[in-house]
């Protein structure tokens, strides 16, 4: 069972640079978008997420499943918003939205402002997933915990994470013998169970004896971090990050991006919903 | 009843090598588990047993511990199913809250956390599902971040999330409380 996370992106232009560069830059650009809802905008916002992700060169084929699940998650939460908000689109009232048809058995009115809002959000949430996917693989797993440390997290805490991804592989090369054991005996946890509560339950003997083999098997670790006097002062790293000018200008642009949403909320329109003329003209006829 | 002092509940914040081990492990064991889940034919609600280890472990090892293993397990899931360990951060948090609030337990349910091996069960339980209902309300942080409807967070996003993990968390909870007591004390905890 291969459970550790894919470093799909190495050599990558964008692996090449500090890891920093990429925490950041999802940071920037989701605080980016939050505050644009003009559909225009985000368009351009999303053509530069494309551009950025591509820059990963994560191989479409290993990843075109996670791309699905993204697509139908997004698509199924949008579109229930869409009926559920029932036309209300931000501070348009229903009854002065321009209504294009009514959903038959709901009778949830669909106008041009709420089909805008729908693709909107979809584009928003599009965006965000594109900019987010090249640090789940563009970033080496034992980069975590020095970049999250330099970027201010307490050095506890961050070795924690660093310490969360070193255990991955063993943790679930444990959790498979424990299914392969309970398999011998006769307990397959992942069939045979009907409906919510008969596969919780079928889990227990799978996550049990996983956990707590986990955790006394903690007591090593432990051991071996008090014995080295863990915690008694500053640590060191065993990787350096050092910021290059590539990393100083990426940063720059994605910083400079952010300002330009906050103004053109602030001073513009970026931050109301832009409904196509067509779609509105399409209500009036 | 015994009364809780201030020591202890000083100990409740304490960082020591043991907190950030059982909190690497809980996270790990979260986000490896997460990916493991079982989905339901036909619903889209998704089984996640694992989701019963966030307030387990901040029940069992305390709120550092709890909130560690729900915000960094949800990240590291998100992570290995490559959504990115930062894109729904606001989720994560909330995960970590679950872990925080069931690990408050001795404030607010000393009567149980203080009581024989049964009571501590029931208490893991009881915690839970406090910890599962209040954590997730700052899922509808998603209103102002995805200008997504209330009444749409809460019938496709919190219902479905809380149900599921409330069934999880109650019957999964107190099973591990049972089984980890006596390997505690076997192990000088």
């Amino acid at each position: 069972m291969n459970i550790a996370p894919r470093y799909l992106g190495r050599g990558s232009w964008l692996a090449r640079r500090d890891p920093r560069v990429l925490i950041l830059v999802v940071f920037l650009f989701i605080f980016t978008v939050l505050q644009v809802w003009d559909g225009r905008v985000l368009l351009l916002l999303l053509a530069i997420a494309i551009i950025y992700y591509r820059s990963a060169a994560i191989p479409w084929a290993q990843i075109r499943r996670n791309w699905a699940v993204v697509f139908t998650f997004i698509g199924l939460l949008v579109f229930v918003n869409m009926l559920v908000a029932g036309g209300d689109v931000q501070a348009l009232p229903a009854d002065q939205a321009d209504v294009l048809f009514y959903m038959p058995i709901l009778g949830t009115p669909i106008s041009a402002q709420s089909i805008s809002l729908a693709l909107t959000q979809l584009t928003r949430y599009l965006t965000m997933a594109t900019i987010g996917f090249p640090i789940a693989f563009a970033i080496a797993p034992s980069d975590f915990g020095v970049a999250f440390h330099r970027l201010g997290v307490p050095e506890k805490f961050a070795f924690g994470i660093d310490l969360t991804f070193r255990f991955l592989p063993s943790l679930a090369a444990d959790f498979q013998t424990t299914v392969d054991a309970q398999r011998i005996r006769g307990f397959d946890w992942s069939a045979g169970a009907t409906g919510f509560l008969g596969r919780v339950r079928r889990s227990t003997p799978v996550i049990v004896p996983t956990v707590i083999n986990a955790i006394a098997g903690a007591e090593d670790t432990i051991d071996a971090m008090d014995l080295r006097g863990f915690g008694t002062g500053r640590r060191s790293w065993l990787r350096h990050l050092i910021y290059d000018r590539t990393d100083y200008l990426v940063i720059a642009f994605f910083a400079l991006l952010l300002v330009a949403a906050t103004l053109g909320g602030f001073f513009g329109t970026t931050d109301e919903l832009w409904t196509p003329q067509f779609l509105i003209d399409l209500a009036g006829r | 009843m015994t009364t809780m002092t201030a020591d202890n509940r000083s100990r409740l914040w304490e960082v020591t090598s043991r907190t950030i081990v059982y909190s690497a492990i809980g996270a790990a064991l979260y986000g490896l588990l997460l990916v493991a889940q079982l989905p339901i034919p036909g619903s889209t609600v998704s089984v996640r047993p694992a989701f019963a280890l966030v307030p387990f472990f901040g029940y069992a090892f305390g709120p550092i511990v709890g909130f560690f293993t729900g915000f960094v397990g949800n990240a590291v899931g998100d992570q290995i199913s490559g959504w990115g360990l930062l894109t729904s951060w606001n989720w994560s948090l909330a995960n970590g809250f679950v872990g925080l609030i069931a690990g408050l337990a001795p404030l607010y349910l000393a009567r149980f956390t203080e009581g024989s091996l049964r009571d501590r069960a029931i208490g893991g339980a009881i915690a839970g599902s406090i910890a599962v209902v209040i954590g997730f309300l700052f899922i509808f942080t998603d209103a102002i971040l995805q200008g997504m409807d209330i009444a749409t967070i809460f019938s496709t996003l919190y219902l479905p999330v809380i149900i599921g993990d409330l069934i999880g968390t109650i019957i999964l909870v107190p099973v591990l409380v049972y089984a980890w007591e006596p390997v505690k004390d076997r192990l000088g905890r």
